[in-house]
């Protein structure tokens, strides 16, 4: 058969891995300076583009979709290539979507810090760039299949199995998950309320988890390790069945996220049912690794490469077996809301994705320069710091969350709370200064690597079209010897890719569409009222300032919540709440009743100066509250907006809304002058105010109170 | 004799995996809705030890026979000694079906168990000794296999040390033995055997098993996912969430009435007295700088909260009445109730330190509200201190 000579394109995998570099070290940093801010409010600044709230999700959008995202594109344009002997598909689609991809990034760093965000975690970039990203998606996805059905080798890959169930359930998350209603150019409301929004919101949380973190990098490992290591794939059944069991069932582990919260007791424990079924099907994925370095350990030992992807695998089969665990009732109970959960997403994030990607930007960069690494033993150093960097991270925060956890449950004999919230914070700060040690330490490795690529660049010269030559692809395919069923399939990447549609799309769909359409999953409660316009506005600057970071508003069936907090949370008091505002985290108390419990005059100090009011907290100051004026004039678009997603405000409040606004502002006002605060008018503390004031106070049975001292 | 011996292993292996998916069914069979004896703490460690024991002998026993294996093939052409040899491993199998079945009975009995007047834990003692039982049976067995295992091991020895004068063999150690059949490696040498012939730009696919573990533990996580579902959602063994919480605040409240009545911690706003030691004070300054201060300032001249140090209560100044303020709180002029955060002795020992900061001068104290208030102490008893209050009424101020 004739021979077809043709070139890989190397210029566009330069430039991604490139761009995850960068992006790595600018989200690190975010990463390092909120760990920082954490025992130290002084480093917020003072200033809201500086301050935790609108900082963390500038991190964690880094890590993931810039960092990781791509590192996903630069391993996916290398392999894919060479898996299917083409070049790919057309170089202007490459280009495209790496420009825009980079100009998404700015775009998301940009709104974040301005306090655009859609507050829902992960999921935080507004309804603009929300569709640049399905474009570029769409555009990625057209430059992948086109290369894939142009191939010339006539199986795919598992590699690329996982790369395309990863292009086909993300697209169908972001899709889902970012229905929302604009109000204005850069800001709307999410489409679904409550229990629906929090379901559907970690359905998402927890797949882009699976699908952009782990199946991608499963599929990377995929390529890399074998070649690194020059030894064939452990066992193809165990790909197989892995891969299938893998994405079928990640889909439905969603609801772990929100165990012991409002969402009906049937979903909760489908999704530990499913997280406990998922620990074999994740670690098909880490033993197949592994075992595939079986006779190669000894080069493990001397190729810093392999020592990464070693890690990487390892903390991937650690993360994976800890996820189930955490999904059961008895231990999340403890972990949730605490550290434990961050030690655990950072097992996976520093450990699997960071030195995966170290791995494969060590192996690759030196091949398309045409030279070797500048200094395999800087490359150790850098595997040792990372590491340790991993280690200092981990530990302290398991420990800061355990004990945490163990604080906020204990009671004296008397039958009271033992331990104030605040204490139990001051007690683990010495855990979150080690812990930025840690991640201080984890940065200077990823700076020894960048330094030692450097060098190696400088010493080769960029093959842009890497030669190659193949067969064209033949009518009817070879065979050796046996042959699977699954064999059909590997031909088709059509019917995988609708394949892979369809299993995942059963898990969302049997969990999410119950929880829409029967009306018993939301019991509805007669005195939950829509919120008024001012707090709907103190709403928005509680979104916009990123306090559901920090703080959650689900007080959890937990005796020691109830007696903290008050009555536990019911699904019937979110159904207003466009997006849901649970939370994740709980750095400072839940929030869910606050509304009442301390005077306007209170919350005025406290958004001032925090330690004035409460003595040795670690939350920033929100000073400029105080003075930024609420924009009032687009009171009767967000009217109008939550009327369109089914609030009951009568027919044209749009156009009284600001009357009612004012009104209830005065009546703010008039408190805090009674405490000797003068406020001027249109103030946005007082929105905010009206709004803590009035959450929880809902099912209290008692008029919402407008409290201070005479 | 190999193709007999072979399939023994089959049936073996079908009979474990048999039986662990039955037992936990087992289990429910008898299981009533009401809640079982399952829920017990100490049922359910003891359940997953027996479990734990189970896989061991599972593994032990696969790994007796691989080396009973070996040691067959050996001394294959010594038939005599070979029959003892699988004279032995048939008694082993049979321990190991004896052992399942067993283990497969007894839930059941749990379920049936009346419940007795002697119980263990909570536990019944039928159930409590018919899974002893179960445990030390197992015990026996794994150390009955240990023991066939090591004389195994020890003939192999002899019989690898006699041949290594021939030929060298090479020696692994007894982990990496163990190690390769665990997750049934196939040597490296015989990787050939299992190549696929696939190559995606150099990389080779091979066809080796699934781990055995790795498979009978996603079986396991299966079987769970349908006992957890069945438990919670069918039979309603185990409490959901708003249950638990239920039981949580019925055994808090026991446990509370149980202390109070043993202690002497049980002051209310009618039997509060003015704690004057040092000791009561200092514990109540703990309290008041890190919680009391947010509002009333450290040194109590008042913030949002009123100023403590003069003369005029908003809410009344005998230790009464500050007890009650601080206890019952006025939550609509911004102080909570602190009943759920303190004990009575603690409220005691904070109304005590309020009154105990009475006429020191703070730096910037807040102006006086509500009404004057002055006491006049009629003993000064150094053991008790009687109090007693005059009103001098000159407002009257409706809260």
């Amino acid at each position: 058969m004739q021979v077809e000579k043709f070139y890989y394109d190397n210029k566009i995998v330069k430039m991604f891995a490139y761009a995850t570099m960068l992006w790595g070290v600018v989200g690190m940093l975010a990463g390092l300076l909120i760990a920082v801010q954490i025992y130290l409010p002084a480093a917020n600044f003072n200033l809201p583009i500086t301050t935790f709230g609108r900082v963390r999700p500038v991190h964690t959008n880094a890590v993931i979709f810039a960092f990781v995202g791509n590192g996903i594109f630069m391993g996916v344009y290398y392999s894919l290539q060479r898996l299917c002997k083409a070049r790919m598909f057309s170089d202007t689609l490459s280009k495209i979507h790496f420009w825009v991809w980079q100009l998404i990034i700015v775009a998301a760093a940009v709104t974040l810090l301005a306090g655009y965000t859609s507050g829902k975690e992960y999921a935080e970039l507004e309804w603009p760039i929300d569709i640049v990203i399905t474009l570029v998606w769409v555009v990625f996805g057209i430059n992948m299949f086109g290369t894939i059905l142009k191939r010339r080798e006539s199986h795919l890959y598992v590699a690329i199995w996982f790369y395309i169930a990863t292009w086909v359930t993300v697209a169908m998350l972001h899709i889902v998950n970012s229905f929302e209603i604009p109000f204005s150019f850069m800001k709307s409301y999410s489409f679904y309320a409550g229990v629906q929004d929090a379901l559907v919101q970690w359905w998402y949380g927890h797949n882009a988890v699976a699908f952009f973190l782990t199946t991608p990098y499963l599929g990377l490992m995929y390529y890399f390790l074998p070649k690194a290591a020059n030894r064939p794939v452990y066992s193809y059944r165990l790909s197989i069945i892995h891969f299938w069991a893998l994405i079928f069932i990640y889909i439905w582990a969603g609801p772990h996220h929100l165990l012991y919260t409002a969402l009906p007791d049937w979903a909760q424990s489908l999704g530990t049912v499913f997280s406990i079924m998922l620990i074999a099907p994740s670690w098909g994925g880490m033993l197949n690794g592994l075992f595939t370095l079986r006779g190669a350990w000894d080069k493990v030992r001397e190729e810093p490469v392999l020592k990464f992807l070693v890690v990487a695998v390892t903390c991937y089969g650690m993360a994976t077996f800890e996820g189930p665990m955490l999904s059961l009732k008895s231990v999340n109970a403890i972990s949730h809301f605490t550290d434990w959960t961050i030690a655990h997403v950072h097992i996976g994030a520093l450990g699997w994705n960071g030195f995966m990607t170290f791995g494969v930007l060590y192996w690759l960069i030196p091949r398309i320069f045409n030279t070797t690494l500048y200094s395999k033993k800087l490359a150790t150093t850098h595997f040792w710091i990372g590491t340790l960097g991993i280690v200092l991270y981990a530990l302290p925060m398991y420990w800061a969350g355990f004990t945490q956890a163990e604080m906020w449950k204990q009671f004296t004999e008397e039958g009271q709370i033992k331990y104030q919230f605040l204490e139990t914070v001051t007690h683990i700060i010495p855990m979150y200064v080690t812990r930025s040690l840690g991640g201080a330490l984890y940065i200077s490795g990823v700076f020894v690597m960048i330094y030692n690529i450097w060098k190696t660049v400088a010493q080769g010269k960029l093959i842009e079209n890497e030669e190659a030559e193949a067969a064209p692809l033949p009518k009817v395919a070879e065979t050796h010897g046996k042959q699977y069923w699954h064999r059909w399939i590997e031909r088709r990447p059509i019917q995988m890719l609708v394949l892979s549609l369809v299993l995942v799309a059963i898990g969302g769909l049997l969990e999410l569409v119950p929880t829409f359409l029967i009306k018993s999953n939301i019991p509805t409660i007669a005195s939950v009222k829509p919120y008024t316009p001012l707090e709907l506005q103190g709403r928005d600057i509680y979104i916009r300032e990123g306090c559901y970071l920090c703080h959650s508003q689900m007080i959890r069936p937990f005796r020691d919540e109830v007696a903290r907090y008050g009555e536990y949370s019911k699904a019937g008091e979110f159904v207003y709440d466009h997006p849901f505002q649970w939370g994740s985290k709980r750095t400072g108390p839940d929030l869910a009743r606050i509304g009442g419990k301390y005077p306007d005059s209170w919350h005025y100090n406290h958004m001032s100066d925090p330690r004035s009011m409460s003595p040795g907290s670690i939350m920033p100051s929100y000073s400029w509250l105080l003075d930024n004026k609420l924009d009032t004039a687009i009171t009767p678009a967000k009217i109008r907006a939550m009327q369109t997603l089914g609030v009951p405000y009568p027919e044209g409040y749009d156009k009284k809304a600001n009357e009612d606004l004012v009104a209830q502002e005065n009546l703010i006002k008039a408190n805090l002058k009674k405490d000797k605060i003068e406020t001027p008018a249109n103030a946005e503390i007082v929105a905010l105010i009206a709004y803590l004031q009035r959450m929880g106070t809902d099912i209290k049975g008692e008029k919402k109170q407008v409290a201070s001292l005479p | 004799m190999k193709n007999l011996f072979d399939r023994y292993a089959w049936l073996k292996k079908i009979s474990i995996v048999v039986a662990i998916f039955i037992t936990p069914f087992a289990a429910f069979a008898a299981g009533p809705p009401k809640p079982s004896e399952l829920s017990n703490p100490l049922a359910q460690v003891m359940l997953v030890v027996i479990i734990g024991l189970l896989l061991a002998i599972a593994l032990l026993a696969n790994v007796v026979l691989g080396a009973a294996d070996l040691y067959l093939q050996r001394f294959k052409e010594e038939k005599k000694r070979s029959i003892d040899a699988v004279s032995k491993i048939i008694t082993i199998i049979i321990l190991c079906l004896v052992s399942t079945s067993l283990f497969a009975q007894t839930p059941g009995a749990t379920e049936a168990a009346t419940s007795t007047d002697s119980s263990v834990s909570g536990l019944s003692a039928v159930s409590f000794y018919s899974l002893l039982s179960v445990l030390l049976l197992e015990l026996i067995i794994i150390l009955a296999l240990l023991y066939n295992l090591k004389s195994l091991l020890r003939k192999e020895a002899i019989a690898m040390k006699g041949a290594s004068e021939e030929y060298a063999v090479p020696t692994e150690n007894a982990f990496a033995k163990w190690w390769d059949k665990f997750n049934s490696f196939k040597p490296i040498q015989e990787e050939a055997s299992i190549d696929l012939g696939h190559n995606y730009d150099g990389i080779r696919e091979l066809d080796n098993r699934l781990p055995p573990w790795w498979l009978y533990g996603f079986y396991l996580c299966i079987i769970f996912a349908g006992i957890y579902l069945y438990r919670y959602h069918v039979a309603h063994s185990a409490p959901l969430s708003a249950e638990e919480l239920r039981i949580d605040l019925a055994k808090a409240e026991v446990d509370k009435q149980e202390y109070l009545k043993r202690s002497a911690n049980n002051v209310d706003e009618n039997t509060v007295k003015l704690l004057t030691s040092e000791n009561d004070l200092a514990e109540a300054k703990k309290i008041f700088t890190t919680v009391c201060a947010a509002c009333h300032k450290p040194d109590g001249g008042g913030l949002v909260g009123p100023n403590l140090t003069d003369d005029y209560w908003l809410h009344g100044g005998s230790i009464k009445d500050i007890f009650k303020t601080i206890k019952y709180g006025y939550p609509a002029m911004g102080m909570k109730s602190w009943k759920d955060d303190y004990s009575p002795l603690q409220i005691e020992q904070l109304a005590s330190y309020v009154k105990s900061l009475h006429g020191t001068k703070p730096a910037n104290p807040k102006d006086p509200q509500g009404t004057l208030y002055i006491e006049t102490k009629t003993t000064s008893d150094s053991t008790k201190s009687k109090i007693d209050s005059v009103k001098v009424s000159t407002e009257k101020k409706k809260i």
